[in-house]
């Protein structure tokens, strides 16, 4: 492909802090910077405005109706990694259609090496994360029950009373009791109360896409921001490669293209800052490091160790459907979960495996049928009464993420056989297991279906189906946390070990991925890391 | 897999208790819904604007396809029911999007768009379905007893493959995209249950704790 890459004098766009991405960390960030310091921030944006809170009960429609995509243009067309990516180029990024489920991990997750002899630990320990777990609960509004205590600490509240488990939890949460599983609800990020400006949440289930914006979602605080002219968000405008100073080791610009100026190939900006910050999430923020190459940094920026686009990390899940003799009623909050943390610490056994445990409603075996078990064609009232006649019984979905270890090769690497409109190779995602996981993978998977059958047993259940998703789920890494410059890209506080004025925050520098949904903690790390970005700054006087 | 499924698609109707009705009665009721569903499908189209994006040259006979409907879909739905689940799914078909960028999946890039407009070929099926009735029975589609309906469209789905019902939309035959599109409501869950459930509506987070209410039945 021809690059479309226009010569010319750029415009310069300046400010104190210029974050790359407007995704959930970057919104917590600029929200915690306006708020604690005097300070002038831009954010760019390579997609797109997102689909405004008015306009989404109708897309929602369509996309129940018809199948379609709600979120109107959230992605740049060439912009596509090889590898798990979901489209998120928007403003808002991957959280304007994230699932809202917040767990925290476990404080053993972030000690892995010193407690079980495996993997990596963290530079950063849970009771140092924990204040940053409770600013991230508050800011974006968590609804959630606090579990045992030996299994679920937490310093504070959850600023908002538990989502009610519904009738159907209620009757499975008596089943996972005689299991002996302790099980609570599933903390979200949804309004148990009305939270922030937002309404109570409404069971619409389809939490994708929020109608009623009692999900938070980051278009939320940049709205806010925006309106009052705290924060200035430029989108449709993307960053190709930052630029470090000739005599120094600082970053001096971010060289961007405004895509919507300019006809295809586009206008050229600069922005210039004292201190950057790269909020791309797990597969644009280390992809821009390495796009960055130059005489000096053939490897590209803060890459001195070779480190960035290493140790992607990610869990693996092991699902099953257990009918159950238990009359359910599919469909009064499809969304809403039983959790437990009762296996993130491992058994009476040597063996490394530590994983969660999610109990849902659900339809799965249960729908609707065009033929009978005899192979009939079913019309009219035979297809009702086939469909009544299988949901005389109830059906559990269960699911356990187990943590995956990741090998210095599970990475995020430039394909020069695919590039985008103006040239730049895209990325490409292999990840992989260390080895001590990867030869744990059969046990762990046979281990969690083992506890499934146990749990249909005790239940008088049967599994209809089970299996795993063959994937790595809420993906991190690639900008590796830690204190050894050589084995590293960033510092517990984000800021590049190369370079004092950039920092890469949130996700890719996770070091491992645990066994719970990632984003809570991604913005645990990211506002802790946002306190480091901010003492470069003077502190905001009281008003 | 994600937490957030992509949830099937539905219609968003509110739940209106259904009468069971006796056979005759229910027979009389669908023969009954024909004209009614007919002249509804006839009427003005502001209506429908909401849903509007297609030419009505390309929609399908509207009393073929109320005969289809009372055919097809469970006699519990009643006259009105059954022109409701109807009329819901011609205004589906008038507010199809061919080609429209379908839903992503989780974790892919890859863009995927709605499969191209079926209602050419399925108006060419309903009208296949009147010319059988025709050539079998020596009367129009709509003219046949239920049985003789049934037997038509059973006739016409011989190469109907698979136990599931697909979505509506990848329905190769009208009488399956009829089926599909009403049994991903929630009218028809709440009728399988037999209860208030509302799946994909907005209804109070508290309720939830509750069983659902059973659905009232007409005279009872």
């Amino acid at each position: 492909m021809t690059p479309l890459v226009r010569q010319g004098r750029p415009e310069v766009i300046e400010s104190d802090v210029c974050i790359i991405g407007s995704g959930i960390t970057a919104a917590m960030i600029a929200e915690k910077l306006i708020e604690e310091r005097q300070v002038r921030i831009v954010v760019v944006e390579a997609g797109d405005e997102t689909v405004p809170l008015t306009d989404r009960a109708s897309h929602r429609a369509r996309f129940i109706g018809y199948g379609e995509n709600p979120w109107g243009k959230d992605h740049i067309d060439g912009m596509t990694a090889e590898g798990i990516q979901s489209r998120s180029m928007q403003v808002g990024g991957l959280a304007m259609h994230w699932g809202g489920v917040t767990p925290r991990f476990s404080p053993e997750d972030f000690r892995v090496r010193s407690t079980y002899g495996v993997g990596d630990d963290w530079p950063v320990s849970y009771e140092e994360f924990e204040p940053f777990y409770q600013e991230a609960e508050l800011r974006i509004g968590v609804a959630g029950e606090q579990g045992p205590a030996e299994m679920d600490p937490r310093a504070k509240p959850f600023p908002m009373p538990p989502l009610p488990l519904t009738y159907n939890l209620e009757l499975l949460k008596r089943w996972t009791t005689d299991c002996e599983i302790a099980m609570w609800s599933q903390p979200s990020s949804k309004n148990s109360i009305p939270y922030g400006g937002r309404p109570v949440c409404c069971r619409n289930d389809t939490c994708s896409i929020c109608p009623v914006g009692a999900k938070y979602s980051p278009d939320f605080t940049w709205n806010k921001l925006r309106a009052t002219k705290q924060v200035r968000l430029v989108p449709r405008t993307l960053v190709r490669r930052l630029v470090v100073e000739d005599r120094s080791n600082r970053i001096v610009r971010a060289e961007a293209v405004r895509r919507d100026r300019g006809g295809p190939s586009g206008v050229p900006v600069h922005f210039r800052a004292r201190t950057f910050v790269i909020a791309a999430g797990y597969a644009w923020s280390p992809h821009l490091l390495l796009l960055s190459r130059s005489s000096r940094f053939p490897n590209g920026v803060a890459n001195r160790s070779g480190m960035v686009g290493k140790y992607m990390t990610g869990h693996r899940n092991v699902f099953a459907f257990v009918k159950l003799p238990v009359k359910l009623y599919p469909g009064i909050n499809e969304q809403h979960s039983l959790v437990t943390k009762q296996f993130m610490r491992r058994g009476n056994t040597d063996r490394y495996l530590r994983h969660d445990l999610r109990v849902w409603e659900s339809s799965v075996g249960q729908r609707p049928r065009l033929r009978g078990d005899d192979g009939s064609l079913l019309l009219g009232d035979d297809v009702l009464a086939d469909w009544r006649r299988r949901t005389t019984a109830g059906t559990a979905r269960v699911r356990a993420y187990y943590d995956v270890l990741p090998d210095r090769e599970s990475a995020l690497t430039l394909n020069t056989a695919a590039t985008n409109a103006y040239g730049d190779p895209q990325p490409k995602l292999t990840f992989r297991d260390s080895p001590e996981s990867a030869a744990l993978r059969g046990y762990s998977e046979e281990t969690i279906k083992a506890l499934f059958q146990r749990m249909a047993k005790v239940g008088n259940g049967e599994i209809i189906r089970s299996g795993v998703d063959d994937f790595q789920d809420h993906p991190g890494g690639g900008c590796r946390m830690g204190t050894d410059p050589a084995t590293s890209v960033v510092d517990g506080f984000g800021r590049t070990h190369d370079h004092e004025n950039l920092f890469v925050v949130g996700a890719p520098t996770s070091v491992t991925g645990g066994c719970a949904n990632g984003t809570l903690t991604f913005l645990a790390v990211g506002l802790r890391q946002a306190t480091a970005i901010g003492r470069e700054f003077p502190a905001r006087r009281p008003s | 897999m994600p937490d957030d499924f992509a949830p099937d698609p539905s219609p968003a109707e509110s739940p209106d208790a259904r009468p069971r009705r006796a056979f005759l009665a229910r027979l009389a009721g669908v023969l009954a819904v024909v004209p009614v569903l007919s002249r509804h499908l006839s009427g003005p189209r502001h209506v429908r604007a909401a849903h509007s994006s297609s030419s009505s040259a390309s929609q399908p006979n509207g009393t073929l396809l109320a005969a289809l409907g009372a055919a097809v879909l469970p006699a519990e739905l009643g006259a009105e029911g059954t022109q409701q689940a109807v009329a819901d799914f011609q205004r589906w078909m008038d507010g199809y999007r061919p080609g429209a960028e379908a839903n992503h999946g989780y974790g892919t890039g890859t863009i995927q768009r709605l499969p191209a407009d079926p209602r050419p070929r399925w108006r060419t099926q309903l009208a296949a379905l009147d010319a059988d009735a025709r050539r079998a029975h020596g009367l129009s589609f709509p003219a046949l007893t239920l049985a003789n309906r049934q037997a038509v469209v059973r006739a016409a789905l011989t190469a109907e493959r698979g136990e599931s019902l697909p979505t509506a939309a990848s329905a190769r035959h009208i009488a399956v995209a009829m089926l599909a599109h009403f049994y991903d409501s929630t009218t028809a869950t709440d009728l399988c249950y037999e209860a208030r459930i509302g799946r994909q509506q907005c209804r109070p987070l508290a309720a939830a704790a509750q069983q659902p209410v059973p659905l009232t039945r007409r005279g009872s």
